[in-house]
């Protein structure tokens, strides 16, 4: 078989998937008018702030990056703990893992798509892309830890995109997927995850002259972090794909995902507390942004309902992750998980990024609040990431399911598939 | 052979990341500085040949008045030993430079003229070899170019400079430099109050 | 059949809903894609640049400032002088904080006239400490105060740069005298090397700047003052357009108490290296290893 000849029917097969994935149910058609609304506002405040100028946002020459880099940082995180299904499914042969680690996968796909789109927003010249084009532009690399991020981000995304792509199209021709193809790929992302969340650290980590960042539990944090709100995402994730398609997921992904949390809550706290000890009981430099986030300094207290109530979320996420109720209830999980997802969601963006600046290298105290054109975008991006991740689980299960698959999917493989239902809309396609 | 793969992949970042710098352009240099041939000038300030007056120009200025005005007469005042003694046109003047009394720098019968500790006899313009008589790092220090301040080219090769008299920063009465109040008052750290007015 | 009719042509008119929104969402795009030329969208970065190549750029960018600022003005790009490399110095002592040398950074550099932008801030400190978190750049009242020093900050054209270090398109770079330099015209407006900078010496432009035409300083640098494009980071030059003239930068011929000592480190008779060589000096946050090319220095 050419390869030519496979990219073409690759290719198809994408079509036709998405082209299947704009048939839905009523609710999957208010859910995602709703999201494409809340897309075309942020998309319509990023066109003003491109056209008037940063200024539309509250940042500063002093406190020169907000929202958006701190979304970007918790976007890796969510990428990244996808792993936390590729760890148990194919290092421990979790067989039950190894059903859903697509979702997974696909999740990694749209956090990392929603880190380059809050990356893209917070750049003054975002049309100047190209400059980053090694070979093309001037690509300072190795020496900046950005185009290292640029490198592992883009790669993860590849990786992913291929072990999903490969996996489901060789699902839709009902063959079976060849090892090599795959497996050294998925290896590789394992070890790619961890290297976009420590090199996402190392960004903020190789600064000296910020001292709350310039720490080295910095990249251990992140990981650990990383591992809580991945699993938290997917452990929801998992009950309303179970709710909304009827798909067959058993209890054991959430089982040991829930596991993964217990552990990761507490080692994320506890490198939390000594980062403030370290900071707190050293005093001088180190603990000025410490102060002003915890406690509020020079009569600026901007972050400290923030972060408290980051600490109190994560604290309250760890007690009911390890209370039985925990076990027997599956609200209970569900609400630890909200709660560490959004705790690590403030304690990693505003908790993390802002007070990087406040104090100013000056040692001046400028604060930071996010404007409306801020909320707008960054609420856009997350509306058009939810888009995509709803887009491919809804075309992604069928496929794996077996439910969907090629018509000459017989012809293909020896084996004969047993039971393919065709969807309309891949009879359709091949007109289109 | 599947780790082939990343490993072509990272040797193509790496050309590719190379490649980019060898695009530039070769990049001609400006010759060295050359010999100094640029001038020094040191300002000789107009306190040092006339004295403000009560009167002001149009533009509301004090109308400044030559020595020689009055001290080209011959038979000028004796000079008083204290400023407070003055009763005439010099009434007022400010003095606050450590115990020296006026015949210390002037000379008593020759007011136009400066005189050093020596005694020796010198002209009005020249007031800063009459300083470094007691300031000698501070003389020493503007020598060297490093007090004082100046306008023109660091590099005397491609211009002059013009540099300050000591008595154009410090009035030699009183000495102290004035102080002022700052330019560019501080504004509030964001500049966006007005833009952001817009949502 | 007729039901997949009606559901198709029910999607088409979704997406044309949506196509019509995004395209109404996108709208204010068009003013900014207008200013955009398509010479301006692929030129080339600085280093790659000929003389030849550069003198079009220059004439482009010459008469973009004539029709959008209505001021004729000259922008120049001249090379560092061989056997030059630019050391400053500023004798703690002798600064008043008066903000003359902020002010002349203002006019000089073409700063945004709104914002009241300066590469300089000047911190009055307490006498006794060099603790920043100490002193505040938010003073107003007669200068010098009584237990009070003044410490103006600016670019430290550091050898050990670390916003050169952490540009990802190499937009900013030292060049061959020591200056630390920005291309407006590559820079992707990331604002990295502003968060990398550890001396608050990087400024960048959240808007277009607005300067009236006739306090436009006409006399500019590619490198240096020419006016910045919305979006991008900017950061103090030692005004090269003028010292790579010859000249002193301006905001050392503003200060009115001669604190500020410049020239060439390579000249053994320059007055810098009369400061280095004979007055107790030091560079602000040096455990850092950032070797800074501007010096702080006391005179008692």
């Amino acid at each position: 078989m050419s390869a030519s000849r496979h990219l073409f029917a690759y290719l198809r097969f994408l079509g036709r998937i998405l082209w299947m994935s704009t048939d839905g149910s009523w609710r999957f058609y208010t859910w995602m008018v709703v999201l494409t609304a809340i897309a075309l506002v942020g998309a319509n405040a990023w066109a003003q702030q491109l056209a008037q100028g940063m200024v539309l946002t509250g940042m500063s020459d002093h406190v020169s990056w907000g929202l958006y880099v701190a979304n970007f940082t918790f976007g890796v995180g969510l990428a990244a703990g996808a792993v936390m299904m590729v760890i148990p499914a194919y290092l421990y042969h979790d067989k039950e893992m190894h059903d859903v680690t697509l979702v997974g996968e696909l999740l990694a796909v749209a956090a990392i798509v929603l880190c380059l789109l809050f990356i893209m927003v917070d750049m003054g010249h975002p049309e100047r892309a190209w400059h980053l084009i090694p070979g093309v532009g001037r690509f300072n690399w190795p020496v900046s830890m950005l185009t290292w991020d640029v490198v592992v981000l883009n790669g993860y995304l590849l990786l992913n995109l291929h072990v999903c792509g490969y996996l489901l199209y060789m699902r839709f021709l009902r063959r079976k997927p060849r090892k090599r193809w795959y497996l050294p790929f998925v290896f590789l992302s394992i070890f790619w995850a961890i290297s976009i969340h420590s090199v996402t650290a190392f960004l903020y980590s190789g600064l000296g002259g910020r001292p709350f960042w310039n720490s080295a539990l910095l990249a251990p944090r992140f990981i650990a972090s990383a591992f809580i709100t991945g699993p938290a995402f997917v452990i929801v994730l998992l009950q309303l794909i179970r709710r909304f398609t009827g798909l067959p997921i058993g209890e054991g992904p959430q089982r040991t995902l829930t596991s993964v949390m217990r552990v990761t809550v507490l080692l994320n706290l506890f490198m939390l507390g000594s980062e403030l000890f370290t900071a707190l009981y050293t005093g001088g430099a180190h603990a000025g942004p410490v102060r002003y986030l915890f406690f509020g300094a020079h009569g600026h207290h901007g972050l400290v309902p923030w972060i408290w109530t980051a600490v109190v979320f994560n604290v309250g996420s760890a007690l009911l992750l390890h209370l039985p109720a925990s076990r027997r209830h599956v609200w209970v999980l569900n609400l630890a998980c909200v709660l560490a997802f959004v705790g690590v969601w403030i304690e990693k963006g505003m908790g993390l990024i802002i007070p990087g600046f406040v104090p100013s290298t000056l040692h001046e105290m400028v604060e930071y609040t996010p404007t409306l054109t801020e909320w707008k975008i960054t609420a856009g991006i997350w509306a058009f990431g939810l888009m995509l991740l709803t887009v491919a689980v809804k075309v992604a299960l069928p496929v794996l399911s077996g439910r969907y698959a090629s018509p000459h999917a017989r012809e293909a493989e020896a084996a004969p598939g047993s039971s393919s239902q065709e969807s309309p809309g891949g009879e359709r396609q091949p007109a289109a | 052979m599947d780790n082939v793969l990343p490993t072509r992949l990272l040797c193509l970042l790496v050309a590719l990341s190379w490649c980019g710098c060898n695009r530039d352009a070769p990049r001609q240099l400006q010759p060295p500085p050359g010999p100094p041939t640029g001038v020094e000038t040191v300002l000789v300030p107009e306190k040092l040949t006339s004295i403000e007056s009560d009167e002001k120009d149009a533009l509301g200025r004090p109308l400044r008045v030559p020595c020689a005005t009055c001290h080209s007469l011959a038979d000028a005042r004796p000079m008083p030993s204290r400023p407070e003694q003055l009763q005439a046109f010099h009434r007022g003047l400010q003095f606050r430079h450590g115990e020296l009394s006026c015949t210390s720098c002037h000379q008593a019968d020759a007011p136009r003229s400066l005189h050093l500790a020596t005694g020796q006899a010198l002209p009005m313009t020249e007031v800063m070899t009459l300083c470094s008589q007691c300031h000698g790092p501070q003389a020493r220090d503007y020598k060297a170019g490093a007090h004082g301040g100046m306008t023109g080219y660091w590099d005397l090769s491609r211009g002059g400079r013009t540099r300050n008299n000591c008595v154009s920063c410090h009035d030699p009465h009183t000495p102290k430099y004035a102080g002022a109040h700052p330019v560019m008052a501080p504004r509030p750290p964001l500049p966006h109050s007005e833009a952001r007015a817009h949502e | 059949m007729s039901d997949t009719t009606r559901r198709n042509l029910l999607k088409g008119a979704g997406a044309t809903l949506g196509a019509a929104a995004f395209a109404q969402a996108m709208a204010p795009l068009t003013k900014w894609t207008a200013d955009l030329s398509f010479d301006e969208f692929l030129q080339k970065h600085y280093k790659e640049f000929t003389r030849e190549e550069m003198a079009v750029v220059l004439r482009r960018l010459e008469e973009k400032t004539e029709r959008e600022y209505g001021r004729k003005v000259s922008i120049q790009d001249l090379p560092p002088q061989e056997g030059v490399s630019f050391g400053y110095a500023l004798n703690l002592s002798i600064c008043i904080g008066c903000r003359k040398c902020a002010e002349a950074c203002h006019q000089e550099n073409n700063h945004d006239r709104r914002t009241g932008n300066s590469y300089i801030r000047i911190l009055e400190m307490e006498q006794g400490s060099l603790d920043m978190e100490r002193g505040t750049a938010f003073y107003d009242h007669d200068v010098p105060a009584p237990g009070k020093y003044y410490l103006p900050v600016q670019c430290h054209q550091c050898d050990n740069a670390p916003c050169v270090k952490v540009c990802p398109v190499q937009a900013t770079w030292k060049e061959q005298d020591g200056v630390v330099v920005v291309d407006y015209n590559w820079c992707i407006g990331c604002r990295y090397c502003e968060a990398a900078c550890p001396y608050h010496a990087r400024r960048f432009n959240w808007t277009k700047p607005e300067v009236p035409a006739d306090e436009i300083n006409p006399d500019q640098g590619y490198l240096s003052n020419r006016i910045r494009p919305q979006g991008v980071v900017e950061k103090c030059t030692f005004c090269l357009h003028r010292t790579r003239a010859g000249r002193l930068p301006a905001c050392l011929e503003a200060c009115p108490t001669g604190a500020r000592v410049f020239g060439n480190l390579l000249d053994p008779q320059s007055p810098i290296r009369w400061v280095l060589e004979n007055k107790r000096v030091f560079v602000l946050k040096e455990e850092l290893g950032t070797l800074p090319r501007f010096f702080y220095f006391f005179d008692k």
